[in-house]
C-alpha cells in the first residue's frame, strides 16, 4: 500500500489481486443481493483508490481495508432501513439457489440467529482471519469483550447446529438468509 | 465449566486455538487441555465450529468488478481525478449519531436566533417610541441631546394675540379676511357677518422643509431672526450635537399665513434645500358647520335664560331650565376652543423644518479611555447577555406550549418510526 500511496500501479494490482475475494467474501456473507455485494466491494476498493495519497502504515493493511469495508457496510445497511421504513422500499433477500447443500443453507441459518455483534465478531474471526486485537481496533470494543463475546458466540453455533432444525419454509429460508 | 474447577478459563482454551496466548501462556493452558477431559472436550467442540462454518463457501469474484477496479486503478495511475463510478458511491460516512448531533446543533443555533431576534419584533410601542431618540444617544456615545420645548400653551396664546394685533393681512388674502376676531365675539350678533366673511376658502397649510447648512451655529441664529421678523414661534425644537458627527436640529414652526412664502424663502436661503414638500387641507365646511351649530346653541341658551327671567314655576322647573343652561353652555365653550384652535391652524402655517450640518470629520478624533472602553464593553456584555436570557425565556414563554403541543402530536409517530427504522436495520 506505501508503494501504492507512491505512485505504483503494480503496487495496486497486487494489492487487488490477493484481497478482492476475502473482500467480496466480506460482503457476501453480510449481505443478501450478491449485485450489492459487489457494488459495496467496488466501493470499498474505490474508497482505498482515493485515500492512496493520504495513507498512513499504522496497522496493517487487511484491518485498514476491513474498516472501510465495515463503514461502508454499515452505511448501506442504514440506508437500505431508511428506505425499507419511510419509503417503503422492500428489503433484498438472497434468492434462493437450488444448488446448495442443506448443511450449508442450516449453517447459514444458524449464523443468522445470532446476535449482531457476535455474529460481526465470529465473522471476522473465522473467515477474514483478523486477530482479536484487531477486531477489538476495529468494532471499538475492549478485547475482553471480544474475547468474551467469541467464545459466547460460538458455543451458541456449536448449540444450534447440534439442535434438531425441522425443514424450513422456503420463506423462512430466505429471511434468515437475508440477516446473515 | 468454571474457574475453581479449572484453572484456565475457557475463553483462555478458545484463545490458544486462535493462536492468541503468549507462549508461556500457552504452554500453561495447553499442558492443561491434555490433562483435562471437559476442556478437551471444549477443544473438539471450538473446532469442530469452525469447520462448520468453514463450509459457508462464497463464489469467486464477478469478472465485471475485477475489469472496472482494474481500469479505474489505471486511470490513478496515470494521475487523472477517478470520479465517480458507474456504480453507486457514498459520499458521506456519517452515523445516525453525527447526525443526531448536527441536528441538535442546528436546532439550538435556530434557537438562538430566534430567542435573541423575537424580544425585539415584540418589543412593547412605547418603547419603539422613544429607540430612535436612543438610538441617536446611542450612536453618538453618549453625546449631549438638546431637547427644548420653547413656548407653552399660555406663550403660544400670548404670542397669537401679539400677532393678531400686530399682523398687517395683504388686502386680497382670503385668509387675513378670515379673522377671527369677529368670531370670538360672544353676543352672536355678528356671527351672520361672520359667515359671509368665511365664505373664501380656508386653508391650514403645512410645509415640510430639510436644509443641509454649513454654518449650523449662524443658520440656527438666522432661524431665531426668521421667527422674530415674520412674527412666527417654535412649537418644538430638538437640537442635536453629537461628538464626531453632523448636528442637527429638527423644529416644528408656526408662521402666520399670510407671511408663509417669505418665510419660506428665507428658510431655504440657510443652506442647500435637500427636500420640500407643501399641503393644504381645507377646512371652510368643516368652519362653517361649526359657527352654525354655534349660533344655534347661542339662541337656545338666549331662549332659556328668557325663559328663567319672565316665567315662574316649581323649584324643580327652576333647577331643570338651569341645568339646561349649563349643558348648553358648556357645547358653546367646547365649540368656541373648536373654532378657535381651526382657525389658528387656518392663521399659522405649520413649517415642519430639519437642519443638517455638512460634517466635516476630524482628522484625530479624540477616543474615550480605555477603562471607558472597557467598562463600556463590560455593560455592554452584560446586557446583551441578559437580553440573550429574556429571550430565551420569552421564546419558551410564547412558543412554549404550542412546542409542546406538537411535540406530544409528534412524539408517538416518531416512536414508531423509530422503532421500525431499528428493527429493520437488525435484519438488514
Amino acid at each position: 500500500m506505501v508503494a501504492f500511496s507512491r505512485g505504483s500501479a503494480d503496487a495496486f494490482s497486487e494489492l487487488f489481486s490477493r484481497y478482492k475475494q476475502p473482500l467480496y467474501g466480506f460482503f457476501r456473507r453480510r449481505v443478501a443481493d450478491p449485485a450489492q455485494a459487489e457494488e459495496l466491494a467496488q466501493e470499498t476498493f474505490l474508497a482505498v483508490l482515493r485515500a492512496a495519497a493520504r495513507y498512513e502504515p499504522r496497522a496493517l493493511f487487511r484491518t485498514y481495508l476491513y474498516a472501510i469495508g465495515l463503514k461502508i457496510l454499515g452505511a448501506h445497511r442504514r440506508k437500505t432501513a431508511f428506505r425499507a421504513t419511510f419509503l417503503g422500499t422492500a428489503v433484498a433477500h438472497e434468492p434462493a439457489m437450488p444448488n446448495t447443500m442443506d448443511a450449508e443453507l442450516l449453517l447459514r441459518q444458524a449464523v443468522g440467529k445470532l446476535e449482531r455483534l457476535d455474529r460481526e465478531i465470529l465473522l471476522l474471526r473465522e473467515f477474514e482471519k483478523l486477530t482479536y486485537a484487531e477486531i477489538a481496533d476495529l468494532l471499538h470494543l475492549p478485547l475482553n469483550t471480544v474475547r468474551s463475546r467469541l467464545f459466547r458466540s460460538r458455543m451458541a453455533l456449536r448449540d444450534l447446529l447440534a439442535a434438531p432444525v425441522p425443514k424450513p419454509s422456503p420463506e423462512t429460508l430466505t429471511e434468515s438468509e437475508g440477516r446473515v | 465449566m468454571n474457574t475453581t474447577a479449572h484453572p484456565v478459563a475457557p475463553e483462555e482454551v478458545m484463545a490458544l486455538l486462535d493462536g492468541e496466548l503468549s507462549a508461556s501462556d500457552a504452554q500453561a493452558v495447553s499442558n492443561h487441555v491434555e490433562q483435562c477431559g471437559e476442556c478437551a472436550q471444549l477443544v473438539k467442540q471450538i473446532q469442530s465450529t469452525s469447520q462448520s462454518l468453514s463450509r459457508w463457501n462464497v463464489e469467486t469474484v464477478p469478472a465485471r468488478l475485477e475489469n472496472s477496479i482494474t481500469s479505474l486503478s489505471a486511470k490513478s495511475g496515470s494521475s487523472l481525478k477517478i470520479g465517480k463510478p458507474d456504480l453507486f458511491i457514498r459520499t458521506s460516512f456519517w452515523t445516525w449519531k453525527q447526525w443526531a448531533t448536527a441536528s441538535v446543533g442546528t436546532f439550538v443555533v435556530l434557537l438562538l436566533v430566534a430567542a435573541i431576534s423575537l424580544p425585539r419584533l415584540y418589543r412593547p410601542d412605547s418603547l419603539a417610541v422613544f429607540r430612535p431618540m436612543e438610538d441617536s444617544a446611542n450612536g453618538s456615545a453618549g453625546k449631549p441631546q438638546i431637547v427644548a420645548k420653547l413656548a407653552t400653551p399660555g406663550e403660544i396664546a400670548d404670542q397669537k394675540s401679539r400677532v393678531d394685533r400686530d399682523k398687517i393681512a395683504p388686502p386680497n388674502s382670503p385668509v387675513a379676511s378670515a379673522s377671527p376676531v369677529a368670531a370670538t365675539d360672544s353676543d352672536g350678533q355678528s356671527l351672520t357677518d361672520q359667515s359671509n366673511i368665511f365664505s373664501a376658502p380656508m386653508i391650514a397649510r403645512t410645509v415640510s422643509l430639510s436644509v443641509v447648512v454649513k454654518d449650523f451655529a449662524a443658520a440656527r441664529t438666522s432661524l431665531d431672526h426668521i421667527l422674530a421678523r415674520y412674527h412666527g414661534y417654535s412649537a418644538q425644537l430638538n437640537v442635536n450635537t453629537p461628538e464626531n458627527a453632523a448636528r442637527g436640529l429638527q423644529a416644528s414652526l408656526r408662521i402666520p399665513a399670510p407671511e408663509l412664502a417669505s418665510a419660506i424663502a428665507d428658510l431655504k436661503a440657510l443652506g442647500r434645500v435637500e427636500n420640500e414638500s407643501q399641503s393644504g387641507e381645507e377646512v371652510t365646511q368643516q368652519h362653517a358647520d361649526l359657527v352654525a351649530r354655534l349660533k344655534n346653541s347661542r339662541e337656545t341658551e338666549q331662549r332659556l335664560r328668557t325663559i328663567l327671567d319672565e316665567r315662574t314655576g316649581k323649584v324643580t322647573e327652576v333647577l331643570q331650565v338651569e341645568q339646561e343652561i349649563a349643558r348648553v353652555r358648556g357645547d358653546i365653550e367646547r365649540m368656541e376652543a373648536e373654532q378657535k384652535a381651526l382657525e389658528h391652524r387656518v392663521d399659522f402655517a405649520t413649517v415642519e423644518l430639519q437642519l443638517t450640518e455638512e460634517y466635516k470629520a476630524q482628522l484625530n478624533p479624540p477616543a474615550p479611555s480605555v477603562s471607558t472602553r472597557i467598562h463600556n464593553a463590560f455593560v455592554a456584555g452584560y446586557r446583551d447577555a441578559s437580553e440573550t436570557l429574556l429571550g430565551i425565556v420569552l421564546f419558551f414563554a410564547e412558543y412554549g406550549p404550542a412546542l409542546l403541543i406538537w411535540l406530544t402530536i409528534l412524539l408517538l409517530p416518531a416512536v414508531f418510526l423509530w422503532r421500525r427504522y431499528r428493527k429493520t436495520l437488525a435484519t438488514v
